[in-house]
């Protein structure tokens, strides 16, 4: 007989393990918590799927198509992971960070080389953003070669898409927040981009007819100024650290729950 | 039997009366929401700019070393960290060049040995006249315009912020990398140029 106890409810004589795992679970406190018990039954485990906050994300059973290794590459799962990692992260160095103009620079500074565990922290940030973006378009590539945008999962592909430009914004935001030489720059190049949008850039095409300058066109609404300064910097970190995470977020959990409906795209 | 009349087929002009309600609340709800997404992209536009002056006192124009090469020029550098502007003295005068890439904003740097000022982001190439002479840059290095003070020091207005751009560029209708026939005798005098008799 080599089927477990556990699956039939069989009283054995328990080892200590499952008596210590039975103090722990058996009672009321945890009972009041987990609503279903110690899943320790087929009929629990399911039922800890369907009835618990937490873990209603996760289907009741998955095919094992959705656990193939060389199917997913795990690409969306690590992407999330390092959603999660830089969230926890950037809170972390925003306890130093202080989004002023001479002050900015010197704070990340303190925080490579005087504050505990910065270097980590701040490199733990940085080394995950690049790697989410890589990790974005890994997934993607992913979902493109096996066939998983198409229906009934476009939309859910429309919704990727769009957190891909999020993920996007949320590294050109990050990189202005140091005040260094290199973002500086490079968000100066990047929003002087936006003035060659037609209509609402001033040196976009048709801007003249109305009225577009370089004090009233779309660059100037995004860096709050006709330059990079404490402006376009207060911004940026609102972006970076408020508004963009939100939105992300909330896509996100949209993302996932179209997945849980259409189910997990497999090999026929 | 009370006579029993149904919501649905209310009396005369309900079904109409309905519609005008519908439509009323709903126009209302989008009037409100437009208006307040209006004001929340009007929201963006600072309504008051902390931004560094552009007019600055620039000394007065003999300090600045005359080329020794008449076909040659020298270019102060010493504010183009503070101000993004050269200071650009030939055999004939003096003019200040804004040291804003056309291109997309960096600041070129300056080779005497070339006679060129170059972009490192793109590299973009401008002549001495500011005009491009390679690279993706559209439109030539922006000219300050340079008054003679009472004291004989130069101001210098590069009208980077503000209202628009220096009026030059502003009123440029070819959009060339090059100075037209008719802007090159625009530049060859005030504001944009300052003569100085030898």
């Amino acid at each position: 007989m080599a089927e477990t106890p556990s699956e039939h409810g069989k009283q054995q004589e328990p080892g200590l393990l499952s008596k210590i795992v039975r103090l722990l679970t058996d009672n009321d406190i945890y009972r009041s918590f987990f609503r279903t018990g110690y899943p320790d039954t087929l009929l629990k485990r399911m039922a800890v799927m369907r009835s618990s906050f937490v873990m209603h994300i996760l289907p009741t059973k998955v095919g094992t198509h959705g656990l193939k290794l060389g199917y997913t590459w795990c690409m969306g799962g690590i992407t999330f992971f390092l959603f999660l990692m830089l969230t926890l992260t950037g809170v972390i160095l925003m306890f130093y960070y202080v989004p002023e103009e001479s002050r900015a620079f010197t704070d990340m500074k303190d925080l490579k080389f005087m504050v505990p565990y910065g270097m980590i922290l701040r490199n733990m940030h940085r080394w995950a953003a690049h790697a989410m973006v890589f990790s974005v378009i890994v997934h993607m590539a992913r979902v493109f070669y096996t066939g998983s945008y198409k229906a009934p999962r476009q939309f859910n592909w429309v919704v990727g898409v769009l957190l891909l430009t999020l993920t996007l914004l949320l590294s050109f935001t990050g990189y202005l927040l140091p005040w260094d030489q290199l973002g500086f720059w490079a968000v100066t190049v990047g929003t002087n981009m936006a003035s060659a949008t037609p209509f609402i850039g001033f040196e976009g095409p048709f801007s003249e007819f109305l009225g577009v300058r370089i004090d009233n066109d779309i660059r100037f609404a995004i860096i709050g100024g006709t330059r990079i300064g404490a402006n376009a910097l207060i911004r940026a970190y609102v972006w970076h650290c408020v508004a963009l995470p939100l939105i992300a977020s909330a896509l996100m959990v949209f993302h996932f729950w179209r997945v849980r409906k259409d189910g997990f795209s497999g090999p026929l | 039997m009370a006579e029993h009349v149904s919501e649905s087929s209310g009396g005369k002009g309900a079904p109409s009366r309905r519609k005008f309600f519908l439509i009323t609340g709903w126009s209302s709800l989008g009037l409100f929401l437009s208006g307040a997404g209006a004001a929340f992209a009007r929201y963006f536009y600072p309504g008051v700019l902390y931004e560094p002056q552009t007019t600055f006192n620039a000394g007065r124009p003999e300090e600045y070393v005359k080329p020794v090469n008449p076909t040659e020029v020298v270019v102060d550098e010493r504010f183009k960290s503070s101000q993004r502007v050269w200071i650009v003295r030939s055999s004939k005068g003096v003019y200040a060049m804004v040291g804003v890439c056309t291109h997309l904003g960096c600041t070129p740097n300056w080779f005497p040995g070339e006679q060129r000022f170059k972009c490192p982001c793109h590299g973009s190439n401008y002549n001495v006249e500011g005009e491009v002479v390679a690279g993706p840059a559209p439109l030539p290095l922006f000219r300050a315009k340079i008054k003679l003070a009472p004291d004989g020091s130069m101001i210098i207005t590069t009208g980077l912020l503000g209202i628009k751009r220096p009026e030059l560029q502003y009123k440029k209708s070819t959009l060339l990398p090059r100075w037209t026939d008719e802007e090159k005798i625009d530049i060859a005098k005030a504001p944009y140029f300052l003569e100085i008799k030898a």
